[in-house]
């Protein structure tokens, strides 16, 4: 009698790892089937290792390996590109690739890290989420002679061993942000209020960037300088940067322009300003260039961005991998200059309505 | 049987997800060890003869030594020849050595492993080119082992990442268990395992001269970290009792003041080493000394350390709780609190303890944590309180209390890191990740619903009751 609650339960739980199968299958359709035709070709090539010895001919027809992608969240679009475009392009190239979302944690990265080992894949992919502690996890992979690329974010730490870096050149970027403040601001300068993320390295150079402008031009002025109110924590988030810039509003009354080191805290800036009565007093200039900051843009709720290339972060870093695998040479760091979007860029732009 | 279903029904969850991902991993193997070598040698004998002339190229890494070192003996052995095992960086230095080795005198077959098929220099049309250019006679043939079909979740090195890397929670789940046995709950070892990390990591750094930190400076730094957390553990559960201000709020409090803490300490720490110039940013805290990641990163007999204390705690914790009196003391308070004091036991003790040794667990796992990752992080273990409780929980204590097995949480930890695991491992984003994990916490708390009452025992009574219900009116009152 009793007996049936058990079969309930042993129902229920098969039911559940059957849900979480049935996921993992409709989600990693694609996947699955590249990895069908890893294994045919490399049959069809020959070097499935038969009594006869195995000769690897495998070289034609996709077969080339698998690479895993630790990406940092899955959340931010920004990343969710850089991970679709690169599955893309490597399969285009015969590559199967393995996403998985760190979510911000580097000790999940670390874990997935660990799994890339054990299944042995070809090459590792990742966006650190802790530029020092990601350390000792490169490390094991470089003992295991796996080559690891990084992109958009660096490693800092001294003994891990990467064989290549794509990322974008936050500090001209940030040059351009500051340039493009001078400009919209003119000759009359004013108060300026810098929406910060200091917890991103990446953040901290487009600040630098940008203050290092904005001081070279107050040096050439007499008056008209550009003065550097505030810089409050923006979390790189809508709400956040929405917040502080409410806050900001009321002790600097005079505020002529904000720089938000990305897009959605400078739509959170633009949203507080709008509700003060004060969008046309203040000018926004942003940073990433994501759809929505670029259809900001378009509207005219936000001057400018510089804006980063994160599928072209991806084409790169595919391309850095094939030339690792081929033996041939290229760049260990290469930094992609971000490119100053405006109103003009925009009303061009097909993606946007 | 009931017994036993009702006892191991965790286990067999268990083992029932092991076999599961071992079916959906089934994939091709590659191995690369000593015993391949050897057969790759003996099959390169058969192909091309005693006279054949062999190049290794494998990787420089002390497993792919081992394959080669395999190789070239049994080649010696059987009368083949090695002209030269070269031990590549990068695929670039394969591609170099191939050109130099081949230019002197042709080869006839080049010995790698599947990473080598996978590099451009090894390739067929890359070698047929180079046998173009150099006018060689032949282009090489490459070789590798005999690859073979095997679940890739069931390999040691993954079961032992498993175990290693879900070792910080299953040692704070012991603790969680014991709290949510008196019908407690603990939200702040997440932000206390974060805390112990970075007071340990700035005492050894600052203190104890960093690099050359002495193993007493170590011990003494990680104590204090750990120390602080069984502390606030304390804290916690003097509050609970004393005040008298529930669980929840007490340590959802602490959870934010750790948390807090374990940031200033570090941006402070951050910002001195910049000679105070600049604010700081939170960043881990870096711990120079070489020795200190083996504690988490070593092994003892091929297993690695946190598995080892793992069990360890597992066991202490098992007799705890079933051959003493607080043990006993701990089941009684969770199961009635009144009852409990009535009958002498030292309610508010226990409390204290249970709390206590939580944080001292936290504190325990910040420290192995700080030495996995060589530096103290302020952002570690962030959302670790839920799934601990997740762990506890899907091991079969109930969240009412007064119910619970030390080991059945060992199943629990290991139930959720597997799923995790295996999702990894097939590339399922962590959209559906979460999906899984809170459909298998909904079913976790209906079997722990189930064990009590029985309405699921009705709905599957009922056909037996319209079948047997006629005979019982049969029978005359």
């Amino acid at each position: 009698m009793k007996c049936y609650r058990f079969v309930f339960i042993g129902l229920l739980l098969c039911g559940l790892t059957g849900c979480g199968g049935g996921s993992a299958s409709s989600d990693g359709a694609s996947n699955e089937a590249a990895n069908s035709t890893v294994a045919d070709a490399a049959n069809a090539g020959g070097d499935s290792g038969s009594s006869a010895g195995g000769a690897a001919d495998s070289g034609a027809g996709g077969a080339n390996g698998t690479i895993g992608f630790s990406v940092l969240t899955l959340k931010n679009p920004f990343f969710k590109i850089i991970a679709d475009t690169l599955t893309a392009e490597a399969e285009k190239q015969g590559f199967t690739v393995l996403v998985n979302d760190a979510n911000l944690d580097v000790d999940t990265q670390a874990k997935h890290l660990d799994n890339y080992l054990s299944q042995k894949v070809t090459a590792i992919v990742l966006n650190p989420a802790d530029r020092i502690a990601i350390g000792p996890a490169i490390k094991k992979a470089n003992d295991a002679g796996i080559p690891v690329f990084t992109c958009d974010l660096q490693c800092v730490s001294e003994d891990a061993e990467i064989a290549g870096h794509v990322g974008t050149d936050n500090y001209a970027g940030g040059r351009q942000a500051g340039e493009a403040m001078a400009e919209v601001l003119g000759e009359e300068g004013g108060d300026v209020l810098v929406l910060h993320f200091k917890q991103a390295n990446s953040c901290v150079l487009r600040v630098n960037g940008f203050t290092d402008v904005v001081n070279a031009t107050n040096e050439k002025r007499a008056d008209g300088k550009i003065n550097v109110v505030a810089e409050l924590n923006g979390g790189g988030l809508r709400d956040v940067g929405h917040n502080a810039t409410a806050d900001a509003i009321v002790a600097y009354p005079n505020l002529r322009g904000i720089f938000a080191i990305n897009d959605p805290s400078a739509l959170g800036a633009r949203k507080a300003l709008e509700e003060a009565g004060k969008a046309d007093q203040v000018r926004i200039i942003g940073f990433d260039g994501q759809i929505e900051g670029k259809q900001a843009i378009k509207d005219g709720e936000i001057y400018a961005d510089p804006i980063q290339f994160p599928d072209q972060m991806a084409i790169l870093t595919m391309q850095n991998i094939q030339k690792y695998l081929d033996g041939e040479e290229f760049e260990k760091v290469n930094l992609i200059t971000p490119k100053l979007y405006k109103k003009a860029d925009a009303d061009q732009d097909p993606d946007l309505q | 049987m009931k017994r036993l279903f009702s006892e191991y029904g965790s286990l067999l969850v268990f083992l029932l997800l092991c076999g599961y991902y071992s079916v959906v991993t089934w994939s091709e193997q590659h191995p690369t060890n000593a015993a391949a070598g050897r057969s790759l040698a003996q099959s390169i004998i058969a192909r091309h003869g005693v006279q054949s002339d062999t190049l290794i190229i494998v990787r420089d890494t002390v497993a792919d030594r081992v394959f080669a070192k395999a190789i070239s003996s049994e080649l010696t052995e059987l009368g083949g020849h090695v002209r030269e095992t070269v031990f590549a960086k990068a695929p670039v230095d394969a591609g170099r050595a191939l050109r130099r080795i081949s230019s002197d005198d042709p080869l006839e077959a080049v010995a790698t492993h599947h990473a080598g098929t996978q590099w451009g220099p090894l390739k067929v049309d890359r070698l047929k080119r180079l046998a173009n250019q150099l006018s060689l006679p032949q282009v090489p043939k490459v070789h590798v082992p005999e690859s073979y079909m095997w679940p890739s979740f069931l390999t040691w090195s993954n079961i032992l990442n498993v175990f290693k890397n879900n070792a910080d929670i299953a040692i704070i789940a012991i603790g969680m268990t014991m709290v949510i046995i008196t019908a407690g709950i603990d939200l702040s070892v997440g932000s206390l395992l974060a805390l112990s990390g970075v007071i340990s990591a700035v005492m050894i750094q600052r203190w104890w001269g960093g690099e050359d930190a002495g193993l007493g400076g170590l011990i003494a730094g990680c104590l204090i970290g750990a120390g602080i957390c069984a502390l606030s553990g304390t804290l916690n559960g003097i509050m609970v009792t004393v005040c008298h201000i529930p669980a929840f709020v007490v340590t959802l409090a602490m959870m934010m003041v750790a948390r807090g803490l374990a940031l200033i300490i570090a941006v402070d720490y951050q910002s001195f080493l910049s000679g105070g110039g600049t604010k700081g940013t939170p960043e881990a805290v870096k711990i120079d000394h070489e020795a200190f990641g083996a504690f988490s990163n070593g092994e003892l007999f091929g297993i690695p350390n946190p598995i080892l204390l793992t069990l360890l705690l597992y066991l202490l914790a098992h007799i705890l709780m079933t051959n003493t009196p607080v043990g006993r003391y701990i089941y009684a308070v969770g199961g009635n609190r009144e009852a409990a004091r009535l009958s002498g036991v030292p309610v508010m003790l226990v409390l204290i303890f249970v709390y206590t040794l939580c944080g001292a667990f936290a504190g325990l796992s910040g420290v192995m944590d700080a030495s996995r990752f060589e530096g103290g992080r302020p952002n570690a273990g962030e959302l670790y309180e839920l799934r601990v409780i997740a762990a506890v929980v899907v091991g079969g204590t109930s969240l009412a209390g007064g119910e619970g097995r030390i080991f059945g949480t060992l199943v629990g930890a290991g139930i959720i890191a597997i799923i995790q695991n295996g999702l990894n491992m097939q590339g399922v984003a962590t959209y559906e990740q979460m999906v899984v994990f809170g459909s298998l916490i909904l079913a976790a708390a209906m079997i722990d619903q189930l064990k009590k009452s029985d309405w699921a025992l009705r709905i599957f009574e009922l056909p037996q009751r319209w079948i047997k219900k006629p005979r019982q009116g049969e029978t005359p009152r």
